[in-house]
């Protein structure tokens, strides 16, 4: 190799690395058994609600314990917006947090803003991808838990079984890409 | 085939430095910057692109909760930019010129006396429409008087939410804030899981 091709490598690679931190989604990261991986970086994503399902609410033992977090890349809510319907490839993830304790029956606080349900510690994550090859038999979503426990969450997860979760999506929200769009502001809406 | 390669290693040169100035230019920028507005009369300009910031979480005071009136109803959603998120983990204290937005939303339709509503996933709340926008920015110089932040109230009402808003009264706002929260720069960094704990993802 000359010295000026062994530059121009040298000057391709900076290019390629310069502009890679800049490139958009970057969709789901599988293992090779199939596992998603954990998801990066989600927090940096565009938070579009939090529902919020106190234990004390639902018998000691919420199915999600207590806030859901809910986060989607910026151009996948753009699409959605625009098409009604998520683009291939699309991550969803739900961060739990539990509500702090509080010295009412239904767990509520006393706070300065008022009475009611305050975030304490991060609690768990369940992400859900859109890949109509891989999860055919569910609707073209493939669902994922990470545990229902504080950080650290596990690294990989393996696809959850239909009865724990796609049954539900399916039975109730199959008509809206398998999404409780209803609960979202930000997909009721075409705003930014 | 030296002009040749001289020219592409030129080309991809100039290709490589706007690429990585591109992409160092706003972490350079840093804490210096803020995004907040303010016009002649010091009136704050209703923040934009806040959704896009990092949501570091959402207490939620329901209507039904509080005698039908809750002060701040009833989610509030609440947003930093990453640059000051990542100043606040580092040092504990957000930069001047950070702006922190907490924009509320009402529950959907509830069905039980506490506001909350029966869903597949349990009993609890759920979002319902926009309902209006808080704001806090920190200019220790403009806000001296109210230990460096000054709080603006665009409206609690769904969208389309007040251009512009004055200063809030100790009254309505600062008032609590110091009495309560002084020590952690004005802020219920105890309500927040990241601030409180860090962002472990990173």
């Amino acid at each position: 190799m000359t010295y000026l091709a062994r530059i121009t490598l040298g000057l391709l690679v900076m290019a390629a690395t310069a502009v890679s931190p800049q490139s958009g989604s970057k969709g789901p990261v599988f293992a090779k058994d199939g596992s998603l991986v954990l998801p990066a970086g989600f927090r940096s994503w565009v938070f579009i609600g939090g529902p919020i399902t106190p234990n004390k609410l639902n018998d000691g033992t919420a199915p999600f314990p207590e806030f859901h977090s809910v986060y989607i890349e910026r151009e996948n809510l753009r699409y959605y917006q625009k098409n009604g319907k998520f683009p291939e490839g699309t991550v969803m993830v739900k961060e739990l947090a539990l509500a702090q304790v509080g010295e009412h029956p239904d767990g509520s606080l006393d706070s300065a803003s008022g009475r009611g349900y305050f975030p304490s510690t991060l609690n768990g994550l369940d992400v859900m991808v859109k890949d109509s090859k891989r999860f055919a038999g569910t609707n073209d979503w493939g669902f994922f838990t990470f545990g229902h426990h504080a950080e650290p969450y596990e690294t990989v997860a393996k696809e959850s079984s239909i009865s724990q979760c796609a049954y539900c999506h399916i039975a109730s929200v199959a008509k809206t890409d398998m999404v409780w769009v209803q609960y979202y502001p930000l997909l009721k809406t075409k705003i930014d | 085939m030296r002009k040749i390669l001289l020219v592409v290693i030129l080309g991809l040169g100039v290709a490589a430095a706007s690429s990585l100035l591109r992409y160092s230019n706003p972490v350079a920028a840093g804490s210096s910057q803020t995004t907040a507005v303010f016009d002649s009369d010091g009136k704050m300009k209703l923040p934009v692109g806040y959704r896009r910031w990092v949501f570091i979480g959402a207490p939620l005071t329901p209507n039904a909760l509080n005698n039908g009136k809750a002060n701040f109803p009833e989610y509030h959603h609440v947003y930093v930019e990453q640059k000051n998120l990542d100043a606040y983990l580092k040092t504990g204290v957000f930069p001047e010129g950070t702006v922190i937005v907490k924009e509320l939303t009402r529950v959907l339709n509830p069905t039980f006396p506490d506001g909350s509503r029966t869903e597949p996933s349990g009993r609890g709340y759920f979002n319902g429409e926009y309902n209006g926008m808080d704001v806090t920015v920190k200019d220790s110089k403009r806000f001296a008087a109210t230990n460096g932040w000054g709080f603006f109230n665009f409206g609690h009402h769904p969208l389309p939410y007040a251009e512009s808003a004055k200063e809030a009264s100790v009254a309505e706002c600062a008032g609590c804030h110091i009495a309560y929260v002084a020590k952690t720069d004005m802020t219920w960094v105890q309500f927040y899981p990241i601030l409180r704990d860090g962002d472990k993802t990173k």
